[in-house]
Protein backbone atom coordinates (compact mmCIF):
# COMPACT_ATOMS: atom_id res chain seq x y z
CA UNK A 1 0.00 0.00 0.00
CA UNK A 2 1.09 3.65 -0.73
CA UNK A 3 1.02 6.12 1.46
CA UNK A 4 -1.13 8.43 -0.94
CA UNK A 5 -3.59 5.59 -1.08
CA UNK A 6 -4.11 5.40 3.01
CA UNK A 7 -3.87 8.88 3.98
CA UNK A 8 -7.32 10.08 5.20
CA UNK A 9 -6.17 13.65 6.20
CA UNK A 10 -3.31 15.97 5.44
CA UNK A 11 -2.26 18.77 6.65
CA UNK A 12 0.35 21.52 5.41
CA UNK A 13 1.82 24.19 7.41
CA UNK A 14 -1.97 25.09 8.99
CA UNK A 15 -1.85 27.48 10.66
CA UNK A 16 -5.41 29.48 11.65
CA UNK A 17 -5.64 32.80 12.80
CA UNK A 18 -8.54 34.29 14.72
CA UNK A 19 -8.67 38.15 15.54
CA UNK A 20 -7.51 37.52 19.52
CA UNK A 21 -6.15 34.21 19.14
CA UNK A 22 -3.78 31.96 16.92
CA UNK A 23 -5.99 28.93 16.73
CA UNK A 24 -3.53 26.36 15.04
CA UNK A 25 0.32 27.45 13.68
CA UNK A 26 2.21 25.78 11.13
CA UNK A 27 0.51 22.62 11.76
CA UNK A 28 1.58 19.51 9.28
CA UNK A 29 0.24 16.41 10.49
CA UNK A 30 -0.81 13.38 8.42
CA UNK A 31 -3.08 10.71 9.48
CA UNK A 32 -3.54 7.11 7.41
CA UNK A 33 -6.73 4.70 7.90
CA UNK A 34 -8.04 3.71 11.01
CA UNK A 35 -8.43 5.34 14.19
CA UNK A 36 -6.70 8.45 15.02
CA UNK A 37 -6.53 9.89 17.76
CA UNK A 38 -5.90 14.26 18.48
CA UNK A 39 -4.96 15.21 21.86
CA UNK A 40 -4.52 18.39 23.32
CA UNK A 41 -5.72 20.11 26.33
CA UNK A 42 -8.52 22.34 26.01
CA UNK A 43 -8.48 25.34 23.22
CA UNK A 44 -5.47 23.75 21.97
CA UNK A 45 -6.93 24.01 18.32
CA UNK A 46 -8.80 20.60 18.32
CA UNK A 47 -12.30 21.32 16.85
CA UNK A 48 -10.81 24.38 14.89
CA UNK A 49 -9.13 21.65 12.49
CA UNK A 50 -12.20 19.53 12.56
CA UNK A 51 -14.06 22.72 11.41
CA UNK A 52 -11.73 23.63 8.69
CA UNK A 53 -11.32 19.46 7.44
CA UNK A 54 -14.93 20.24 7.05
CA UNK A 55 -14.41 23.12 4.80
CA UNK A 56 -16.81 25.30 7.56
CA UNK A 57 -14.05 27.33 7.96
CA UNK A 58 -11.56 28.91 6.24
CA UNK A 59 -7.43 28.51 7.28
CA UNK A 60 -5.44 31.91 7.16
CA UNK A 61 -2.42 30.05 5.30
CA UNK A 62 -1.96 26.25 4.52
CA UNK A 63 -3.58 23.62 2.85
CA UNK A 64 -5.58 21.10 4.71
CA UNK A 65 -6.43 17.63 2.43
CA UNK A 66 -9.36 14.91 3.39
CA UNK A 67 -9.45 11.87 1.84
CA UNK A 68 -7.18 13.35 -0.52
CA UNK A 69 -9.95 16.57 -1.64
CA UNK A 70 -8.74 19.96 -0.63
CA UNK A 71 -10.46 21.03 2.45
CA UNK A 72 -10.91 24.79 1.20
CA UNK A 73 -12.51 23.95 -2.58
CA UNK A 74 -14.14 20.58 -2.22
CA UNK A 75 -15.80 21.06 0.92
CA UNK A 76 -19.22 19.83 0.05
CA UNK A 77 -17.50 16.55 -1.78
CA UNK A 78 -16.34 16.07 1.85
CA UNK A 79 -19.03 16.56 4.06
CA UNK A 80 -20.90 14.09 1.84
CA UNK A 81 -18.54 11.26 2.85
CA UNK A 82 -17.44 12.26 5.98
CA UNK A 83 -19.76 12.01 9.01
CA UNK A 84 -19.40 14.87 12.23
CA UNK A 85 -20.10 14.51 15.34
CA UNK A 86 -19.55 17.44 18.01
CA UNK A 87 -18.13 17.93 21.08
CA UNK A 88 -21.32 20.02 22.39
CA UNK A 89 -25.12 18.97 22.77
CA UNK A 90 -27.05 19.44 19.39
CA UNK A 91 -30.13 17.63 20.19
CA UNK A 92 -33.92 18.80 19.91
CA UNK A 93 -35.31 17.73 23.27
CA UNK A 94 -39.06 16.64 21.33
CA UNK A 95 -38.12 14.32 18.67
CA UNK A 96 -37.04 10.89 19.20
CA UNK A 97 -33.97 8.98 17.99
CA UNK A 98 -35.36 7.50 15.33
CA UNK A 99 -37.34 10.81 13.59
CA UNK A 100 -33.73 12.47 14.12
CA UNK A 101 -31.34 9.95 12.53
CA UNK A 102 -33.68 9.60 9.77
CA UNK A 103 -33.98 12.85 9.64
CA UNK A 104 -29.95 14.01 9.54
CA UNK A 105 -29.57 10.90 7.24
CA UNK A 106 -31.79 12.36 4.41
CA UNK A 107 -29.91 15.77 5.06
CA UNK A 108 -26.84 13.29 4.07
CA UNK A 109 -28.95 12.45 0.51
CA UNK A 110 -30.36 9.38 1.45
CA UNK A 111 -33.24 8.39 -0.27
CA UNK A 112 -36.20 8.28 3.10
CA UNK A 113 -36.83 4.61 2.63
CA UNK A 114 -32.86 4.03 2.84
CA UNK A 115 -32.80 6.94 5.56
CA UNK A 116 -35.10 4.84 7.38
CA UNK A 117 -33.31 1.65 7.26
CA UNK A 118 -29.83 2.89 7.95
CA UNK A 119 -31.15 4.87 10.80
CA UNK A 120 -32.23 1.44 12.56
CA UNK A 121 -29.29 -0.33 11.91
CA UNK A 122 -27.05 2.37 13.02
CA UNK A 123 -29.05 2.99 16.34
CA UNK A 124 -28.99 -0.70 17.02
CA UNK A 125 -25.20 -0.25 16.33
CA UNK A 126 -24.49 2.10 18.86
CA UNK A 127 -26.81 0.32 21.42
CA UNK A 128 -29.74 2.41 21.89
CA UNK A 129 -32.73 -0.38 21.47
CA UNK A 130 -36.38 0.66 22.30
CA UNK A 131 -35.67 3.74 24.37
CA UNK A 132 -34.89 4.79 20.80
CA UNK A 133 -38.14 5.74 20.27
CA UNK A 134 -38.93 8.04 23.19
CA UNK A 135 -38.30 11.86 22.72
CA UNK A 136 -34.55 12.60 23.04
CA UNK A 137 -35.40 15.22 26.25
CA UNK A 138 -35.16 12.28 28.69
CA UNK A 139 -32.02 10.55 27.71
CA UNK A 140 -29.06 9.96 29.81
CA UNK A 141 -26.14 11.84 29.30
CA UNK A 142 -24.49 8.27 27.87
CA UNK A 143 -27.69 7.42 25.34
CA UNK A 144 -27.41 10.89 24.02
CA UNK A 145 -23.40 10.63 23.00
CA UNK A 146 -24.87 7.64 21.54
CA UNK A 147 -27.39 9.75 19.22
CA UNK A 148 -24.62 12.35 18.88
CA UNK A 149 -22.52 9.19 17.14
CA UNK A 150 -25.57 7.50 15.68
CA UNK A 151 -26.11 10.80 13.22
CA UNK A 152 -22.11 11.38 12.55
CA UNK A 153 -22.45 7.55 10.93
CA UNK A 154 -25.92 6.75 9.68
CA UNK A 155 -25.02 7.79 6.13
CA UNK A 156 -21.79 4.99 6.31
CA UNK A 157 -19.13 7.97 6.12
CA UNK A 158 -15.58 6.83 4.55
CA UNK A 159 -14.27 8.68 7.85
CA UNK A 160 -16.11 10.39 11.07
CA UNK A 161 -14.82 12.92 13.35
CA UNK A 162 -15.69 12.87 16.87
CA UNK A 163 -15.02 15.61 19.26
CA UNK A 164 -14.82 14.74 22.11
CA UNK A 165 -16.72 11.49 22.41
CA UNK A 166 -16.22 10.38 26.42
CA UNK A 167 -16.77 14.04 27.21
CA UNK A 168 -18.83 13.90 30.34
CA UNK A 169 -19.13 9.96 30.65
CA UNK A 170 -18.75 8.32 33.76
CA UNK A 171 -15.91 5.44 33.78
CA UNK A 172 -18.71 2.66 32.55
CA UNK A 173 -20.44 5.28 29.29
CA UNK A 174 -16.87 5.92 28.79
CA UNK A 175 -15.52 2.10 28.33
CA UNK A 176 -18.67 1.55 26.35
CA UNK A 177 -17.83 4.61 23.96
CA UNK A 178 -14.44 3.41 23.28
CA UNK A 179 -15.17 -0.20 22.73
CA UNK A 180 -17.65 1.18 20.04
CA UNK A 181 -15.03 3.52 18.55
CA UNK A 182 -12.47 0.72 18.41
CA UNK A 183 -15.09 -1.14 16.65
CA UNK A 184 -16.16 1.96 13.81
CA UNK A 185 -12.15 1.57 13.06
CA UNK A 186 -11.73 -1.82 12.98
CA UNK A 187 -15.31 -4.02 12.04
CA UNK A 188 -16.92 -1.07 10.43
CA UNK A 189 -13.75 -0.17 8.62
CA UNK A 190 -14.80 3.58 8.86
CA UNK A 191 -11.59 5.39 9.56
CA UNK A 192 -11.85 7.45 12.48
CA UNK A 193 -10.72 10.73 13.53
CA UNK A 194 -11.70 11.34 18.13
CA UNK A 195 -10.10 14.13 19.90
CA UNK A 196 -9.41 14.34 23.57
CA UNK A 197 -7.98 15.75 25.83
CA UNK A 198 -7.21 12.79 28.12
CA UNK A 199 -4.33 10.76 26.66
CA UNK A 200 -4.87 7.76 28.49
CA UNK A 201 -7.96 6.55 27.29
CA UNK A 202 -6.84 7.13 23.49
CA UNK A 203 -4.29 4.68 24.33
CA UNK A 204 -6.65 2.06 23.90
CA UNK A 205 -8.34 2.53 21.13
CA UNK A 206 -6.19 4.31 18.59
CA UNK A 207 -3.69 3.23 16.01
CA UNK A 208 -1.73 6.73 15.79
CA UNK A 209 -1.75 9.70 18.04
CA UNK A 210 -0.96 13.69 16.71
CA UNK A 211 -0.82 15.25 20.10
CA UNK A 212 -1.12 19.31 19.67
CA UNK A 213 -0.47 21.91 22.33
CA UNK A 214 -1.55 25.84 21.53
CA UNK A 215 -2.04 25.24 17.64
CA UNK A 216 1.53 23.06 16.99
CA UNK A 217 2.28 19.61 16.61
CA UNK A 218 3.84 17.93 19.75
CA UNK A 219 4.19 14.55 18.50
CA UNK A 220 2.49 12.21 15.75
CA UNK A 221 3.22 9.08 15.99
CA UNK A 222 2.11 5.04 15.84
CA UNK A 223 0.61 4.23 19.22
CA UNK A 224 3.64 1.21 19.20
CA UNK A 225 6.08 3.62 19.51
CA UNK A 226 4.60 5.72 21.79
CA UNK A 227 4.46 3.39 24.36
CA UNK A 228 7.65 1.02 23.35
CA UNK A 229 10.19 3.35 23.61
CA UNK A 230 9.33 3.45 27.65
CA UNK A 231 8.74 -0.23 28.44
CA UNK A 232 9.50 -0.87 32.74
CA UNK A 233 8.66 -3.25 35.03
CA UNK A 234 8.22 -2.38 38.58
CA UNK A 235 9.00 -3.91 41.47
CA UNK A 236 8.38 -2.93 45.05
CA UNK A 237 9.69 -5.05 48.31
CA UNK A 238 8.97 -5.00 51.88
CA UNK A 239 12.74 -4.06 52.97
CA UNK A 240 15.86 -3.94 50.94
CA UNK A 241 15.41 -1.81 47.81
CA UNK A 242 18.77 -0.51 47.96
CA UNK A 243 20.49 -3.91 47.89
CA UNK A 244 18.24 -5.62 45.15
CA UNK A 245 18.83 -2.11 42.89
CA UNK A 246 23.03 -2.28 43.76
CA UNK A 247 22.37 -6.56 42.95
CA UNK A 248 20.48 -5.73 39.41
CA UNK A 249 22.92 -2.81 38.50
CA UNK A 250 26.06 -5.28 38.75
CA UNK A 251 24.50 -7.62 36.63
CA UNK A 252 23.96 -4.86 34.00
CA UNK A 253 20.19 -4.03 34.06
CA UNK A 254 19.17 -0.22 34.21
CA UNK A 255 17.33 0.59 37.64
CA UNK A 256 15.91 3.58 38.93
CA UNK A 257 14.20 3.59 42.20
CA UNK A 258 11.32 6.00 43.11
CA UNK A 259 10.35 6.32 46.27
CA UNK A 260 9.55 2.87 47.21
CA UNK A 261 9.45 1.69 43.91
CA UNK A 262 11.97 0.08 41.76
CA UNK A 263 11.69 0.25 37.84
CA UNK A 264 13.81 -1.70 35.73
CA UNK A 265 13.89 -0.41 32.37
CA UNK A 266 13.73 -2.83 29.52
CA UNK A 267 15.50 -1.56 25.77
CA UNK A 268 13.26 -1.84 23.24
CA UNK A 269 15.12 -4.30 21.41
CA UNK A 270 15.76 -6.58 24.31
CA UNK A 271 13.91 -10.06 25.51
CA UNK A 272 11.78 -8.60 28.51
CA UNK A 273 12.00 -12.20 29.33
CA UNK A 274 15.22 -11.60 30.31
CA UNK A 275 14.62 -8.71 32.70
CA UNK A 276 12.23 -10.68 34.27
CA UNK A 277 14.54 -13.36 35.16
CA UNK A 278 17.20 -10.84 36.56
CA UNK A 279 14.43 -9.38 39.36
CA UNK A 280 13.59 -13.04 40.21
CA UNK A 281 16.47 -14.30 40.43
CA UNK A 282 17.79 -11.16 42.31
CA UNK A 283 14.78 -11.40 44.98
CA UNK A 284 15.38 -14.70 45.73
CA UNK A 285 18.61 -14.85 46.32
CA UNK A 286 18.63 -11.96 48.67
CA UNK A 287 15.69 -13.69 50.43
CA UNK A 288 13.47 -10.88 49.77
CA UNK A 289 9.23 -9.87 50.17
CA UNK A 290 8.16 -9.30 46.66
CA UNK A 291 5.09 -7.24 47.24
CA UNK A 292 4.67 -5.84 43.76
CA UNK A 293 6.19 -7.10 40.04
CA UNK A 294 4.16 -5.22 37.39
CA UNK A 295 5.19 -4.35 33.75
CA UNK A 296 4.41 -0.75 33.18
CA UNK A 297 3.61 0.55 29.71
CA UNK A 298 5.03 3.75 29.00
CA UNK A 299 1.70 5.71 29.06
CA UNK A 300 1.53 8.87 26.29
CA UNK A 301 1.13 11.39 29.02
CA UNK A 302 5.06 10.92 28.85
CA UNK A 303 5.71 12.87 25.88
CA UNK A 304 4.70 16.36 27.61
CA UNK A 305 7.06 15.41 29.83
CA UNK A 306 10.00 15.21 27.09
CA UNK A 307 10.83 18.36 25.34
CA UNK A 308 8.91 19.18 22.37
CA UNK A 309 10.04 17.85 18.97
CA UNK B 1 -37.20 -34.05 23.05
CA UNK B 2 -37.14 -30.38 22.18
CA UNK B 3 -38.51 -29.36 19.60
CA UNK B 4 -36.32 -27.70 16.61
CA UNK B 5 -35.95 -24.12 16.90
CA UNK B 6 -37.65 -22.48 13.71
CA UNK B 7 -35.89 -19.22 13.67
CA UNK B 8 -32.44 -17.99 14.25
CA UNK B 9 -30.80 -14.70 14.85
CA UNK B 10 -28.17 -13.72 12.94
CA UNK B 11 -25.54 -11.00 13.64
CA UNK B 12 -24.94 -9.90 10.24
CA UNK B 13 -22.92 -7.33 11.42
CA UNK B 14 -22.08 -3.57 10.03
CA UNK B 15 -23.34 -3.34 6.72
CA UNK B 16 -21.96 -0.73 4.69
CA UNK B 17 -24.40 1.90 2.29
CA UNK B 18 -24.21 0.65 -1.42
CA UNK B 19 -27.23 3.12 -2.70
CA UNK B 20 -27.67 6.26 -4.01
CA UNK B 21 -26.44 9.46 -2.97
CA UNK B 22 -28.37 11.93 -3.56
CA UNK B 23 -27.16 15.93 -3.69
CA UNK B 24 -27.91 19.14 -2.00
CA UNK B 25 -31.28 19.14 -4.00
CA UNK B 26 -33.10 16.48 -2.31
CA UNK B 27 -31.38 17.56 1.08
CA UNK B 28 -32.92 20.77 0.82
CA UNK B 29 -36.42 19.21 -0.54
CA UNK B 30 -36.53 17.18 2.08
CA UNK B 31 -36.18 19.77 4.84
CA UNK B 32 -38.55 22.32 3.13
CA UNK B 33 -40.86 19.21 2.96
CA UNK B 34 -40.46 18.11 7.28
CA UNK B 35 -40.24 22.29 7.92
CA UNK B 36 -43.79 22.39 5.85
CA UNK B 37 -45.52 19.43 7.68
CA UNK B 38 -43.69 20.48 11.03
CA UNK B 39 -46.04 24.03 10.59
CA UNK B 40 -48.85 22.31 10.57
CA UNK B 41 -47.77 20.06 13.37
CA UNK B 42 -47.34 17.10 11.48
CA UNK B 43 -44.93 14.57 12.52
CA UNK B 44 -45.19 16.60 16.05
CA UNK B 45 -46.93 15.57 19.33
CA UNK B 46 -50.52 16.18 19.64
CA UNK B 47 -50.38 19.60 21.50
CA UNK B 48 -48.57 20.81 18.32
CA UNK B 49 -51.50 20.38 16.07
CA UNK B 50 -53.95 22.26 17.86
CA UNK B 51 -52.91 25.87 17.03
CA UNK B 52 -52.51 25.16 13.28
CA UNK B 53 -55.57 23.57 13.25
CA UNK B 54 -57.45 25.91 15.10
CA UNK B 55 -56.29 28.92 12.78
CA UNK B 56 -56.95 27.12 9.57
CA UNK B 57 -59.96 26.36 11.38
CA UNK B 58 -61.18 30.02 11.68
CA UNK B 59 -59.64 31.04 8.59
CA UNK B 60 -62.11 28.55 6.72
CA UNK B 61 -65.50 29.86 8.61
CA UNK B 62 -66.12 33.00 7.03
CA UNK B 63 -65.59 31.19 4.05
CA UNK B 64 -68.04 28.42 4.85
CA UNK B 65 -70.64 31.42 6.03
CA UNK B 66 -69.99 33.11 2.51
CA UNK B 67 -71.18 29.57 0.73
CA UNK B 68 -73.96 30.05 3.40
CA UNK B 69 -75.27 33.11 2.32
CA UNK B 70 -74.82 33.03 -1.29
CA UNK B 71 -76.51 29.19 -1.34
CA UNK B 72 -79.71 30.80 0.38
CA UNK B 73 -79.75 34.50 -0.41
CA UNK B 74 -78.09 34.45 -3.62
CA UNK B 75 -75.82 37.27 -2.67
CA UNK B 76 -71.94 37.21 -3.04
CA UNK B 77 -70.79 37.01 0.70
CA UNK B 78 -66.80 37.91 1.34
CA UNK B 79 -65.11 39.21 -1.42
CA UNK B 80 -61.70 37.18 -2.03
CA UNK B 81 -59.62 40.39 -2.82
CA UNK B 82 -60.36 41.49 1.19
CA UNK B 83 -60.04 38.16 2.70
CA UNK B 84 -56.54 38.41 3.77
CA UNK B 85 -56.70 41.98 4.89
CA UNK B 86 -60.02 40.98 7.04
CA UNK B 87 -58.43 37.84 8.57
CA UNK B 88 -55.02 39.29 9.15
CA UNK B 89 -54.85 39.05 12.65
CA UNK B 90 -55.59 35.15 12.35
CA UNK B 91 -52.74 35.11 9.81
CA UNK B 92 -50.44 36.84 11.63
CA UNK B 93 -50.91 34.57 14.53
CA UNK B 94 -50.69 31.61 12.64
CA UNK B 95 -46.82 33.07 11.51
CA UNK B 96 -46.31 34.59 14.89
CA UNK B 97 -46.62 30.53 16.06
CA UNK B 98 -45.21 28.47 13.41
CA UNK B 99 -42.18 30.54 11.98
CA UNK B 100 -39.97 30.33 15.87
CA UNK B 101 -40.80 26.71 15.30
CA UNK B 102 -38.61 26.68 12.21
CA UNK B 103 -35.80 28.61 13.83
CA UNK B 104 -35.31 28.73 16.86
CA UNK B 105 -34.52 24.58 17.71
CA UNK B 106 -32.10 24.86 15.72
CA UNK B 107 -30.51 27.22 17.08
CA UNK B 108 -31.66 27.22 20.84
CA UNK B 109 -30.33 23.06 20.98
CA UNK B 110 -27.66 23.74 18.22
CA UNK B 111 -28.22 20.97 15.80
CA UNK B 112 -27.72 23.68 13.50
CA UNK B 113 -23.67 22.60 13.06
CA UNK B 114 -24.98 19.00 12.08
CA UNK B 115 -26.75 20.68 9.46
CA UNK B 116 -23.61 22.65 7.99
CA UNK B 117 -21.59 19.21 8.68
CA UNK B 118 -23.54 17.82 5.66
CA UNK B 119 -23.84 18.46 2.19
CA UNK B 120 -26.30 21.39 2.57
CA UNK B 121 -25.40 24.90 3.03
CA UNK B 122 -25.58 27.25 5.25
CA UNK B 123 -27.95 29.00 2.27
CA UNK B 124 -29.85 26.02 1.61
CA UNK B 125 -31.05 25.74 4.93
CA UNK B 126 -32.27 29.43 4.88
CA UNK B 127 -34.04 28.95 1.45
CA UNK B 128 -35.75 25.72 2.69
CA UNK B 129 -36.92 27.27 5.89
CA UNK B 130 -38.03 30.17 3.89
CA UNK B 131 -39.92 28.10 1.64
CA UNK B 132 -41.51 25.85 4.02
CA UNK B 133 -43.06 29.01 5.81
CA UNK B 134 -43.98 30.75 2.68
CA UNK B 135 -46.02 27.83 1.63
CA UNK B 136 -47.39 27.50 4.54
CA UNK B 137 -48.45 30.62 5.01
CA UNK B 138 -49.74 30.46 1.36
CA UNK B 139 -51.92 27.25 1.99
CA UNK B 140 -53.48 28.99 5.21
CA UNK B 141 -54.58 31.80 3.06
CA UNK B 142 -55.19 29.71 -0.22
CA UNK B 143 -56.84 26.82 1.53
CA UNK B 144 -60.14 29.63 2.46
CA UNK B 145 -60.62 31.24 -1.05
CA UNK B 146 -60.09 28.17 -3.12
CA UNK B 147 -62.93 26.70 -0.94
CA UNK B 148 -65.02 29.83 -1.43
CA UNK B 149 -64.38 29.59 -5.39
CA UNK B 150 -65.64 25.82 -5.51
CA UNK B 151 -68.76 27.09 -3.20
CA UNK B 152 -68.77 30.18 -5.94
CA UNK B 153 -68.73 27.34 -8.89
CA UNK B 154 -71.22 24.89 -7.33
CA UNK B 155 -73.80 27.47 -5.87
CA UNK B 156 -73.51 29.63 -9.12
CA UNK B 157 -75.07 32.58 -7.98
CA UNK B 158 -76.77 35.02 -9.76
CA UNK B 159 -73.96 37.35 -12.20
CA UNK B 160 -70.61 36.59 -13.48
CA UNK B 161 -68.47 34.37 -11.51
CA UNK B 162 -65.72 35.85 -9.89
CA UNK B 163 -62.52 33.99 -11.51
CA UNK B 164 -60.08 37.07 -12.43
CA UNK B 165 -60.98 38.19 -8.70
CA UNK B 166 -59.68 34.81 -7.16
CA UNK B 167 -56.37 34.58 -8.85
CA UNK B 168 -55.90 38.29 -7.97
CA UNK B 169 -56.50 37.34 -4.69
CA UNK B 170 -54.08 34.08 -4.78
CA UNK B 171 -51.41 36.42 -6.57
CA UNK B 172 -51.48 38.85 -3.70
CA UNK B 173 -51.36 35.60 -0.91
CA UNK B 174 -48.19 34.69 -2.92
CA UNK B 175 -46.68 37.77 -2.35
CA UNK B 176 -48.16 37.97 1.46
CA UNK B 177 -46.73 35.12 1.96
CA UNK B 178 -43.65 35.07 1.36
CA UNK B 179 -43.38 38.68 2.34
CA UNK B 180 -44.73 37.34 5.96
CA UNK B 181 -42.31 34.30 5.79
CA UNK B 182 -39.40 36.14 5.47
CA UNK B 183 -40.32 39.22 8.27
CA UNK B 184 -41.37 36.54 10.58
CA UNK B 185 -38.16 33.80 10.41
CA UNK B 186 -35.87 37.44 10.51
CA UNK B 187 -37.47 38.19 13.87
CA UNK B 188 -37.78 34.62 14.75
CA UNK B 189 -33.56 33.71 14.79
CA UNK B 190 -32.96 36.45 16.24
CA UNK B 191 -33.77 34.69 19.83
CA UNK B 192 -32.84 30.94 19.97
CA UNK B 193 -36.10 30.80 22.77
CA UNK B 194 -39.56 30.10 20.75
CA UNK B 195 -41.18 32.06 23.31
CA UNK B 196 -39.89 35.21 22.67
CA UNK B 197 -40.22 34.32 19.04
CA UNK B 198 -43.66 34.67 19.06
CA UNK B 199 -44.12 37.15 21.43
CA UNK B 200 -42.03 39.52 18.77
CA UNK B 201 -43.12 38.32 15.91
CA UNK B 202 -46.75 39.48 17.49
CA UNK B 203 -45.62 42.47 18.71
CA UNK B 204 -44.10 43.08 15.36
CA UNK B 205 -47.66 42.69 13.71
CA UNK B 206 -49.62 44.67 16.76
CA UNK B 207 -46.90 47.99 16.64
CA UNK B 208 -47.00 48.10 12.51
CA UNK B 209 -50.52 48.20 12.66
CA UNK B 210 -51.46 50.33 15.89
CA UNK B 211 -48.80 52.78 14.11
CA UNK B 212 -50.07 53.07 10.91
CA UNK B 213 -53.81 53.14 12.07
CA UNK B 214 -52.65 55.80 14.41
CA UNK B 215 -50.91 57.86 11.44
CA UNK B 216 -53.62 57.23 9.27
CA UNK B 217 -56.32 59.05 11.37
CA UNK B 218 -54.36 61.68 12.42
CA UNK B 219 -53.23 62.65 8.50
CA UNK B 220 -57.30 62.08 7.93
CA UNK B 221 -58.03 64.26 10.74
CA UNK B 222 -55.34 66.93 9.19
CA UNK B 223 -57.35 66.62 6.18
CA UNK B 224 -54.31 65.82 4.16
CA UNK B 225 -55.51 62.68 2.56
CA UNK B 226 -52.40 61.40 0.69
CA UNK B 227 -49.93 61.22 3.60
CA UNK B 228 -52.89 59.05 5.45
CA UNK B 229 -52.71 56.65 2.59
CA UNK B 230 -48.73 56.25 2.53
CA UNK B 231 -49.34 55.68 6.40
CA UNK B 232 -51.45 53.04 5.74
CA UNK B 233 -48.38 51.31 3.77
CA UNK B 234 -46.82 50.78 7.05
CA UNK B 235 -49.09 47.72 7.81
CA UNK B 236 -47.34 44.69 6.05
CA UNK B 237 -51.16 43.39 5.07
CA UNK B 238 -52.06 46.61 3.21
CA UNK B 239 -48.86 47.03 1.99
CA UNK B 240 -49.16 43.68 -0.05
CA UNK B 241 -53.14 44.69 -0.61
CA UNK B 242 -51.82 47.42 -2.16
CA UNK B 243 -49.34 45.59 -4.43
CA UNK B 244 -52.36 43.86 -5.46
CA UNK B 245 -54.24 46.96 -6.57
CA UNK B 246 -51.64 47.83 -8.43
CA UNK B 247 -51.04 44.62 -10.41
CA UNK B 248 -54.39 43.13 -10.54
CA UNK B 249 -56.18 46.27 -10.16
CA UNK B 250 -58.44 44.84 -7.36
CA UNK B 251 -60.83 47.02 -4.70
CA UNK B 252 -58.54 48.57 -2.30
CA UNK B 253 -59.58 46.52 0.71
CA UNK B 254 -58.89 49.48 2.89
CA UNK B 255 -61.62 51.41 1.88
CA UNK B 256 -59.35 54.54 1.05
CA UNK B 257 -57.16 53.61 -1.74
CA UNK B 258 -53.27 53.53 -1.48
CA UNK B 259 -50.73 55.91 -3.11
CA UNK B 260 -50.67 55.58 -6.95
CA UNK B 261 -48.02 54.29 -8.83
CA UNK B 262 -45.67 50.93 -8.11
CA UNK B 263 -44.42 52.42 -5.37
CA UNK B 264 -45.97 49.64 -2.97
CA UNK B 265 -43.85 46.94 -4.88
CA UNK B 266 -40.80 48.59 -4.46
CA UNK B 267 -41.39 48.78 -0.58
CA UNK B 268 -42.25 45.32 -0.87
CA UNK B 269 -38.99 44.38 -2.39
CA UNK B 270 -37.29 46.51 -0.34
CA UNK B 271 -38.71 44.57 3.32
CA UNK B 272 -38.14 41.34 1.58
CA UNK B 273 -34.36 42.37 1.03
CA UNK B 274 -34.34 43.94 4.09
CA UNK B 275 -35.17 40.58 5.83
CA UNK B 276 -33.07 38.31 3.58
CA UNK B 277 -30.10 39.73 4.38
CA UNK B 278 -30.94 40.19 8.21
CA UNK B 279 -31.43 36.34 8.06
CA UNK B 280 -28.33 35.55 6.18
CA UNK B 281 -26.10 37.70 8.76
CA UNK B 282 -28.17 36.11 11.72
CA UNK B 283 -27.04 32.57 9.99
CA UNK B 284 -23.65 33.86 9.20
CA UNK B 285 -23.31 34.55 12.94
CA UNK B 286 -24.28 31.15 14.67
CA UNK B 287 -22.64 29.16 11.86
CA UNK B 288 -19.12 31.04 13.01
CA UNK B 289 -19.90 30.34 16.59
Amino acid sequence: MTASATTCIATEGLTKRFPRVTALEDLTVTAGAGVTGLVGANGAGKSTLIKILLGLLPATSGRASVLGMDAATRGAEIRRIVGYMPEHDCLPPDVSATEFVVHMAQMSGLPRTAARERAADTLRHVGLDEERYRPIGGYSTGMRQKVKLAQALVHDPRLVFLDEPTNGLDPRGRDEMLALIRRIGAEFGISVLVTSHLLGELERVCDHVVVIDAGRLLRSSSIGEFTQATQAIAVEVEDGLQSLADRLAGVGEAVAVQGRTLTVQVPADADPGRAYDAVRDAVCDLNLNLVRLEQRRGHIEDVFKEPAA
Amino acid sequence: MMSEPTGVIHDIGYRHYEGERLGRGSAFAALAVHSLRGAFGLGRTARAKIMPLLLVTIMLLPAVVSIAIMALVKQQGMGYHNYASIMQPVLAIFLAAQAPYLVAPDLRFRVLPLYLSRPLAMIDYLGAKLAAMSVAMFLVLALPLTLLFAGELLVDPPGPTHTTEYFSALGGGVILAVLLASLGLALASFTPRRGLGVASVIAFYLFTSVVSGVFFGVFMSLGRDAAAKWAMLINPFFLVDSVQVALFGTAPSNGEGYPPGLWPCLFVLIVLAVATVGLVLRYRKAASS
